[in-house]
């Protein structure tokens, strides 16, 4: 029987490859489904990736702010430096205001090097992660503008392949020199390891004196001491940049739990139409392999005639027309496989990578699951039918047919 | 003879068709036996019901009432699975048409029943090619069949009917689509292959075809109204 299933199998496939311009447009549209479906869906998982990123490392007493786009001159809203010195006098609750942002800089340690981001962190941390070694960023440093550095695990892993403890390290930032004095773990929320903006923090200090001089900044982040008075103290903010401005300029904040629960509403949305496309496409490509089974049932009715008189059962028949259809999407879903991995993953590495710095990992098992899936369901819904249809021919008609 | 001993006995076959309202009988009660290794030619103008009863010898039909019993086994009582057994194990075809597989070599197009009989893959092709060289096409057997000739091609068919070592072989018009020199090289390929014991069945409207067979039975009007032995003319 296994000798059967593969003699099925390669004359199917002698079958197809004989009309393999009709075999390729009978699949083609199970080719784009497959593969549009799968470019998403790894697409997606990067997306959240990156925003499970970014979530990971912020922790729920951190919120930014930054100026509203829709507004005429987007321009006259910049925070300044100032700006947020005197907010953390005027506001209560404000723990620590920096500057949000990063600037992505070669660093090397002796052979190690890579391109990382640098971000300005204060004494009172954003970032979510502990440490495994070292400390964080004291007052002391942020006061004497000290060339010191917290990298998280990404850097770690990059500048430092070898392990150990790094603390004490210098590592190399284009011209100056920062002393590595703590390393974070691996974040325990968030899909990928990385911190929201930079992979090595120094003295926001330091950061406004080596990377931003007097320019101005787009954003800046917050650490309230009251997580529960998190609502009331963004509003206050927002109302203090209104006024100091002079009312012309509007602001907008986020914290985790605003941020979070708009991205779940738009992956809810992606995920619906992922979904839509797939069942889509699944009927449409369906749809295709049925007629051209059936035309090929229809075609090869005297060949069903002949190989029933010869001896063939109506199961035996049955099975070479349903392996048939199986084959075609195989195949289909195969190629739509192999399409929809690399597009997912070019505009995974060119685009999402481009833009916020973290390389999801791309779900094979996934992909190969729903490729997979989607060939069986293709093959049962409309593949059964022909086949059936097959089995079912009288061989005195088929062999009468002309 | 008696009835025991014939590979095919036929007792008061009839075979009615129902289109509609309107019933046609085919087979109006015909009873014969065919013993093991007879070469029997089966003749009658069209709408004498020959086709009706090459279906039913074929197995792939079963009568309306009477017996048939092939082999002993009696074929009106079977389902379509246990037909196709006996067509795979106890008879082999031979078409006016060929019905070869197209795009399929001489020697898969043989090794056919083969594989539906489960043989394995490479004792299939072996035996196949046995079978080929019979029929004298041994250096043929990677040929397709447009890129044979006619008479070759039948000799394939031939081929493929007997590889499974049926009890009988059934042929229908079987040089109907050849030239004359070409039937006769058909022809005498099926006396040696009767010769060799095996028991054939042959229907065909040309006299000068059945005259090849022992026996001609000849029909009319769905019943038989002639069964004889052929005078040996050659």
């Amino acid at each position: 029987m296994i000798g059967q299933i593969g003699q099925f199998f390669s004359e199917a496939f002698a079958v197809l490859y004989g009309n393999r311009i009709r075999s390729l447009l009978t699949i083609l549209g199970l080719i784009i489904g497959v593969a549009a479906v799968i470019a998403i869906q790894i697409l997606g998982h990067g997306m959240s990736g990156a925003v499970g990123g970014i979530l990971g490392s912020l922790n729920d007493k951190s919120f930014f702010l930054f100026p509203n786009a829709r507004q005429s001159d987007v321009t006259k809203s910049f925070i300044k430096i100032r700006d947020i010195e005197a907010v953390k006098l005027a506001v209560p609750n404000i723990l620590s205001a920096v500057p949000a942002g990063s600037v992505q800089r070669r660093i090397s340690v002796g052979h190690a090097h890579a391109r990382l981001a640098l971000s300005a962190d204060s004494d009172v941390t954003f970032a979510a992660v502990p440490l495994i070694y070292g400390r964080n960023i004291s007052k002391d440093d942020v006061a004497t503008s000290a060339h010191v550095a917290v990298i998280n695990d990404n850097a770690y892993h990059r500048l430092f392949p070898a392990g150990g403890d790094p603390t004490g390290t210098s590592i190399r930032v284009a011209e100056r020199r920062f002393v590595v004095i703590g390393v974070q773990g691996k974040p325990t929320q968030g899909i990928i390891p990385v911190s929201f903006g930079g992979d090595v923090l120094i003295p926001y200090t330091t950061y406004e004196h080596e990377y931003l001089r007097s320019r101005p900044l787009f954003a800046a982040r917050f650490v309230v001491a009251d997580a529960t008075r998190m609502a009331d103290t963004e509003s206050a903010v927002l109302d203090y940049f209104r006024k100091s401005k002079g009312g012309r300029v509007d602001y907008q904040t986020f914290d985790r739990k605003s941020f979070a629960t708009s991205v779940d509403g738009i992956f809810g949305v992606l995920t619906l139409i992922v979904a839509l496309i797939g069942a889509i496409s699944l009927l449409v490509a369906g749809i295709g392999i049925m007629n051209i089974m059936l035309v090929s049932v229809t075609e090869r009715t005297r060949e069903i005639g002949v190989r029933k008189a010869i001896g063939a059962t109506n199961f035996q028949v049955l099975a070479q027309f349903f392996v048939e259809a199986l084959l075609l999407s195989l195949i289909g879903c195969g190629i739509g496989l192999a399409i929809g991995l690399t597009a997912g993953w070019a505009v995974n590495r060119f685009a999402l990578v481009a833009i916020s710095g973290i390389v999801a990992p791309i779900p094979w098992l996934q992909s190969v699951a729903i490729a997979v899936g989607f060939a069986t369901l293709v093959t049962l819904l409309f593949g059964t039918y022909p086949a059936f249809r097959a089995s079912r021919l009288d061989p005195i008609e088929a062999l009468r047919y002309e | 003879m008696s009835d025991s001993a014939g590979v095919i006995v036929c007792r008061d076959v009839t075979k009615t068709y129902k289109n509609g309202s309107l019933e046609v009988q085919a087979l109006r009660g015909v009873s014969f036996t065919i013993a093991a290794g007879e070469y029997v030619a089966i003749m009658g103008p069209s709408g004498s019901g020959k086709s009706t009863m090459m279906n039913l010898l074929g197995c792939l039909d079963r009568p309306t009432s009477g017996t048939y019993l092939l082999d002993g086994i009696d074929v009106g009582t079977l389902d379509d699975n246990a037909l196709a057994a006996i067509r795979l194990r106890k008879l082999g075809f031979v078409f006016q048409g060929f019905n070869l597989l197209a795009r399929t070599s001489a020697l898969k197009n043989v090794a056919l029943p083969l594989f539906y009989a489960g043989v394995p893959g490479p004792k299939r092709l072996a035996e196949a090619e046995r079978r080929l060289t019979e029929v004298g096409l041994g250096d043929r057997a990677e040929h397709k069949p447009n890129e044979l000739s006619g008479g070759q091609q039948q000799r394939v068919a031939i081929a493929r009917a007997l590889v499974n070592d049926p009890a009988v072989l059934l042929a229908d018009e079987p040089t109907g689509n050849l030239d004359s020199q070409t039937s006769e090289e058909i022809m005498t390929l099926f006396a040696r292959v009767n010769a060799g014991g095996r028991t054939i069945i042959m229907v065909t409207h040309d006299l000068e075809v059945a005259r090849n067979a022992k026996r001609i039975i000849r029909m009319k009007d769905g019943v038989i109204v002639a069964d004889e032995a052929t005078l040996a003319v050659y």
